[in-house]
C-alpha cells in the first residue's frame, strides 16, 4: 500500500470524540498528491477555501465535483482587507451548522490566513486563552510572527458580527463551554 | 399573537413547559430565527414578555461547570434531554461574557487524532481545560522523573488517570529496545478504553514528537510529511535522531495487536 500524503501543515481544529463527525481540520492548499489522503480518510462534507478564486485549479474542481463537496471561497489575503467582517461572518454562519460537518477549512500554506481563522474558533467557540492561541499560531507559522494577525485575534469581538444561526443546529461540542 | 404569547408565560408560570420550549415557543410565534432578532420586536411591542424572557436568560445564565453535574442531569432527565435549555448557546451572542471563562491549553497542545492530544508538561491551570473541554480519562507521561503532588492530587481529583512510560530521549545512536518501548507506549494509546488521552513530555517536542511521529506511521502517511509534522512542533530544536527513529520503528507488530483488537484504523 502507497502511504498517504497528507495536505501541508494538515491539523485539526475541533474534533469530534466518537463518530467522526464534527470535525474541523485545518491545512494548505491540497494538492493532487494530497487527494487519496483526503477522500479516502478524511469522510468531508464540506471544503472552504481561504484565498483567491485565480487559485482554484481545474484539477481541484473536479476533484470537488466528484466527491461531492460543498465548496466555498472567501476571498481574503491579508486581515487588512476590507470587508473582512462580512466574510468572517459567512464562515461563521458555515461552521454554526452541524450539516456542514465534517469541514476542512484551507489557504494556500496554511499558516497565516488559517491561524487567523483558527484563532478566532478557539476564542470565540472554545474560549481559548490568547496566550494559547499565540503558541498555536507561531506553531504553524515556523514562529514567524504574524503581529497584524495576533491583534486582530486579540481585538475580534464576535458579537460585532451578528452571526445567523439556528439554535438546533449548532454542533454539539459548544455544549461544553 | 398576543393570545399565544400569553399562552407561553403561563405555561412557564405553571412549569408546564422549559426555559427552552418557552424561547422556542416565542421564536417561533414572532416568526424570528434568533434571540438577537427576538428581543428589540419584544422591547418594542410587549415589554412585559420581554421582562419575563430577560428573567429566564438570567436564571440560565448559570454555566455547567463541571462535566458530571451535566451527565448527572442528563440521567436524571433522560426524556428532556432535547428539550434542555442550554445557556451557553444564547450565550454565544455576547462575547463579554463568554470571555469569562477562559481556557489555558498547555504550551505546544495539539490534537493528534480522534481523542488522542498531545502537549508539553501540564500545569495546574490547565486542569479545568483537560476536564470541561477534552474530559481527558488518561494521560501518558514519557518520563521518569518524579510527578509534581500538585497534578497527582489534581489527577485523582477529576478521575484522570496517569500512565508512565519512561522513553529515553533520543540523544544517542538509536538502539533496538526502544521499538518495544515505543510499542508499550502504543498500547496504551492506541486503547480505546483510556481515550480521550493526552500524551507529554517536558516540551511536548522530542518524545512525544517521536510518539506522534509513530501513531501516523499506523495511519500510513508519508515520511516526508510525518517529520514535517514533528519539525513544527519540535521547532527550532528538531532532532535527527528522533526522526530517525521514527523511520525505523517497526509498526508490524503494534500494527498486528491493534488489528486484531480493532483499534485500527484510527478515525479523526
Amino acid at each position: 500500500m502507497n502511504p498517504y500524503i497528507p495536505p501541508l501543515n494538515l491539523g485539526m481544529v475541533i474534533n469530534s470524540s466518537k463518530d467522526n463527525n464534527e470535525v474541523i481540520y485545518r491545512s494548505g492548499f491540497p494538492q493532487p498528491l494530497n487527494y487519496p489522503y483526503i477522500e479516502e480518510t478524511l469522510n468531508l462534507k464540506t471544503i472552504i477555501y481561504i484565498g483567491s478564486e485565480k487559485s482554484v485549479t481545474d484539477e481541484y474542481k473536479a476533484f470537488i465535483t466528484k466527491n461531492n463537496y460543498i465548496f466555498k471561497i472567501f476571498e481574503m489575503s491579508s486581515v487588512r482587507d476590507e470587508n473582512l467582517h462580512l466574510k468572517i461572518k459567512h464562515i461563521f454562519e458555515l461552521i454554526l451548522n452541524k450539516q456542514n460537518y465534517p469541514i476542512l477549512i484551507h489557504s494556500n500554506k496554511g499558516k497565516h490566513r488559517i491561524g487567523v481563522i483558527t484563532g478566532l474558533i478557539r476564542k470565540v467557540l472554545l474560549g481559548w486563552s490568547i496566550s494559547g492561541i499565540y503558541q498555536e499560531y507561531g506553531v504553524y507559522t515556523g514562529n514567524i510572527k504574524g503581529e497584524m494577525d495576533l491583534e486582530f485575534i486579540n481585538n475580534f469581538d464576535f458579537g460585532d458580527l451578528n452571526v445567523d444561526f439556528d439554535i438546533d443546529q449548532l454542533p454539539s461540542y459548544l455544549n461544553y463551554v | 399573537m398576543e393570545q399565544s404569547t400569553q399562552d407561553l408565560c403561563l405555561d412557564l408560570r405553571c412549569g408546564n413547559i422549559t426555559n427552552k420550549q418557552f424561547i422556542k415557543g416565542l421564536l417561533s410565534t414572532y416568526n424570528v430565527k434568533s434571540l438577537h432578532d427576538l428581543k428589540p420586536i419584544l422591547e418594542r411591542d410587549n415589554s412585559e414578555v420581554y421582562t419575563i424572557l430577560e428573567n429566564v436568560l438570567l436564571q440560565s445564565e448559570e454555566p455547567v461547570l463541571n462535566n458530571e453535574d451535566l451527565q448527572d442531569d442528563e440521567v436524571n432527565c433522560d426524556e428532556d434531554l432535547d428539550d434542555k435549555y442550554n445557556a451557553a448557546e444564547h450565550k454565544l451572542r455576547n462575547l463579554d461574557i463568554l470571555s469569562q471563562n477562559v481556557f489555558y491549553p498547555p504550551e505546544n497542545f495539539a490534537h493528534v487524532i480522534g481523542n488522542i492530544y498531545r502537549s508539553s508538561f501540564p500545569r495546574t491551570e490547565n486542569i479545568s481545560f483537560f476536564k470541561q473541554h477534552l474530559k481527558l480519562k488518561s494521560i501518558l507521561v514519557l518520563l521518569s522523573d518524579d510527578y509534581p503532588e500538585e497534578l497527582l492530587n489534581l489527577y485523582k481529583k477529576h478521575d484522570i488517570k496517569l500512565f508512565t512510560c519512561a522513553i529515553q530521549g533520543n540523544k544517542e545512536p538509536f538502539i533496538n529496545i526502544q521499538d518495544e518501548t515505543v510499542n508499550k507506549a502504543l498500547r496504551i494509546i492506541l486503547n480505546p478504553e483510556n481515550h480521550p488521552i493526552l500524551i507529554h513530555c517536558n516540551k511536548g517536542k522530542h518524545r512525544t514528537g517521536t510518539i506522534v511521529g509513530c501513531i501516523r506511521k499506523l495511519q500510513n502517511w508519508s515520511l516526508t510529511m510525518i517529520f514535517d509534522e514533528y519539525r513544527r512542533f519540535a521547532f527550532p530544536k528538531a532532532r535527527g535522531l528522533d526522526q530517525q527513529c521514527i523511520e525505523m520503528f517497526n509498526s508490524n507488530e503494534i500494527e498486528q495487536y491493534a488489528l486484531q483488537r480493532k483499534w485500527l484504523p484510527l478515525n479523526w
